[in-house]
């Protein structure tokens, strides 16, 4: 109920808001139905109000992003997407606040763009755009010509957003005991101290573009401190329980990207090394069953198209180095993504297929869509979240979840 | 009198001489047509309708630039309307020489910049029924271009030049130019489907003269064998404001208009 009262005062305010600074509104309403292919049963029901408010000046400017998201009948989340102030001057732009920072050139996998947090709650669903979480931060860039240094300070660090328990794409972790979790060292106090930094260089020209980047961060997702119990009351050792610390980790990074053309094919890539990620290992004599390792992540993709249809394809590794046979991990996970898209009757009917392909466990995620454009603010979206393959893999284990779904949008 | 008849005869000799000397090749016609002095930058509002064969319509609007940089020509566009598309932004470098145009589009709702491959440039613009290469400047050479014949239409003295694409793969087989003799301005261009059948003409509705430069502020196009149309209409046109380089800079295409 206090979360529908914040909405309204928010509306009226910000309809006030509008009349009175002449701030520029658009955004879109949409209604979201999703029903299980196997039990029928309704995956997801949501009608979503998203507002984009702004104003743009030739020395500021300001949006703020409010989203409203109404879940079944009565549950109403409020989420704040963006809320800053640009200001513009010669050779450098600052924005500060709220803010969602994209970076990289792959499409779908996440490598360099670490700034902004992804919201996993239904999992790789949610269209890119809403999938990121914007962190409150201040970003400063400095232009020479087409060349850019972006500097970005985050002083409250936010971590991903993970499905509830009671939710179709919570995972239970398999654990050999009865697991007691302890949450006391899973939050990161905003302080200097525990600030994030990230720098890029980025270049466009004529034959490349690409960028640089390093950062110092944490690691979006909490390592698990695992400590067993043992109960040698029947005189020999059996593992009773397991006591379970989540603790977030400091990560540090450094990548680069690029896009160029050749022929008529875009090429792209994106390469980043993680310095000490903790990995949760079986080795008995790690402590808390987790050994720190440096990976490698990079993608390459090609753009490209055939008469009139526009396809990609991108090949995605993931290879930790100096690996432990004891990790759980896999040493080296392959995966892909294939995009297809035909549009037709002058751009009012869009076919897509765009899947993600797990090449170590053989499983993937196939997703055909169909848009149609009533008008040029009324379209309708009918598709499909098709769940294949090894049930142990990241797209296999949602078997269950395959579904069909159908979205109505009305942009403003 | 012997002698006035020479002079007579030798002075016809001597135009109709220099008349087929003046007699300008299909490709001259074209290259002073594609290269008509239009300023060092301009500035407009670009407004497409388009009309489908119910008469219904749809508007697209958008703000672009264009700026000459000598050997290469910069244009940004950023998208107005419809609200779908608001704050997209395009941005293309063309250049005088073979080098295949580069372009990037930013997607505001991804927040980022792609490149894109300007291969591509037979699809249709915004669903309209303008080509990228219809609403560019093609390459010189990329076709054939012939001379047909001199005629008067819509009060203009007229070059009539067919174009023949050197490029066997090009969506059209041909198109056939109306250019006004005195100011290399298009009035009329028909489009010939790869079965050398008509498939659309452009019609150049309004031509005003800005800061000294002919410029083209109203064109339709209309699909004759699908009987769709998309109306062109360039509104507050200025010509040599200089516009910045720094406006055609990711900077620009992310912070929009």
């Amino acid at each position: 109920m206090k979360k529908i009262v914040i909405a309204i005062i928010l509306l009226v305010v910000t309809g006030g808001m509008t009349r009175a600074q002449s701030i520029d509104v658009s955004g879109f309403a949409r209604t979201y139905e999703g029903a299980k292919t196997e039990s029928g049963d309704f995956s997801i029901i949501q009608q979503t109000l998203n507002l984009n408010f702004e104003k743009k000046g030739e020395k500021a400017a300001f949006k703020a992003n409010p989203m409203l998201y109404l879940y079944n009948s009565d549950s109403l989340h409020l989420n704040l997407r963006e809320l800053f102030v640009d200001m513009y001057f010669s050779n450098f732009d600052l924005r500060v606040g709220k803010q969602q920072i994209v970076w990289g050139k792959a499409d779908g996998v996440f490598i360099t763009d670490v700034v902004s947090p992804l919201n996993l709650t239904e999992f790789l669903l949610p269209d890119f755009d809403e999938i990121r979480i914007g962190v409150i931060a201040t970003k400063l860039d400095y232009y020479v010509g087409n060349n850019t240094f972006e500097f970005v300070w985050v002083p409250q660090f936010t971590p991903i957003t993970k499905p509830a328990s009671n939710s179709i794409w919570y995972i239970q972790p398999d654990f050999p005991a009865q697991p007691t979790f302890n949450w006391n060292n899973s939050e990161i106090k905003p302080s200097l101290e525990n600030s994030e930094m990230f720098i890029k260089y980025s270049a466009m020209t004529s034959v490349i573009d690409f960028d640089l980047m390093a950062a110092y961060t944490w690691d979006d997702t909490p390592a698990m401190h695992v400590n067993k119990i043992i109960d040698m009351s029947s005189g020999s050792p059996v593992l009773s329980g397991l006591n379970i610390t989540p603790e977030y980790h400091r990560l540090s990074l450094a990548g680069a990207s690029f896009s160029s053309e050749i022929k008529g094919v875009i090429l792209r890539g994106e390469a980043a090394y993680y310095n000490g990620k903790y990995f949760q290992t079986e080795d008995p004599a790690a402590k808390d069953a987790l050994i720190q390792k440096d990976y490698l992540n990079y993608v390459l993709g090609l753009d490209f198209n055939i008469g009139d249809v526009k396809l990609s394809a991108q090949f995605i590794q993931k290879y930790i180095l100096d690996f432990d046979k004891n990790m759980i991990d896999d040493e080296i996970n392959n995966m892909a993504t294939f995009l297809a898209r035909y549009d037709m009757l002058r751009e009012t009917l869009h076919l897509e297929l765009f899947s993600y392909i797990g090449l170590t466990n053989e499983d993937a995620l196939i997703r055909p869509k169909l848009t149609y454009d009533f008008d040029d603010s009324f379209s309708i979206l009918l598709g499909a979240n098709i769940f294949v393959g090894d049930e142990n893999g990241q797209f296999g284990r949602y078997h269950d979840n395959t579904m069909m779904y159908m979205k109505l949008k009305y942009n403003f | 009198m012997k002698t006035l008849k020479f002079v007579v005869t030798v002075a016809i000799v001597l135009v109709t001489s220099f008349g087929a000397s003046a007699q300008l090749t299909g490709r001259e016609i074209i290259d002073k047509t594609y290269n008509r002095p239009a300023g060092d930058d301009q500035t407009s509002i670009l407004t497409m309708t388009l009309i489908n064969k119910s008469g219904q319509s749809r508007v697209r609007k958008i703000k672009q630039f264009t700026k000459d940089f000598g050997d290469m020509e910069k244009k940004i566009m950023f998208f107005m309307s419809p609200a779908d598309v608001k704050n997209t932004s395009f941005m293309n470098w063309s250049y005088d020489n073979d080098k295949a145009d580069d372009q990037w589009i930013y997607l505001p709702a991804i927040k980022k910049t792609k490149r894109i491959s300007s291969d591509s440039k037979s699809d249709y613009f915004m669903g309209s029924d303008f080509t990228y290469d219809d609403l560019g400047d093609r390459k010189l050479d990329a076709d054939i271009h012939t001379l047909l014949r001199e005629e008067t239409i819509n009060g203009f003295d007229c070059y009539v030049v067919e174009n023949v694409s050197k490029d066997d793969e090009y969506m059209y087989s041909k198109t056939v130019s109306w250019i006004r003799k005195e100011s290399f301005v298009g009035v009329k261009k028909e489009f010939y489907d790869e079965d050398g059948d008509l498939l659309k003409i452009l019609t150049i509705k309004k031509v005003e003269k800005i800061s000294g430069y002919w410029v083209i502020v109203s064109s339709e196009m209309k699909n004759i064998q699908k009987n769709h149309t998309t109306k062109i209409n360039l509104t507050d046109v200025h010509v040599n404001t200089n516009v910045p380089a720094s406006k055609f800079t990711e900077r620009m295409m992310m912070r929009g208009i």
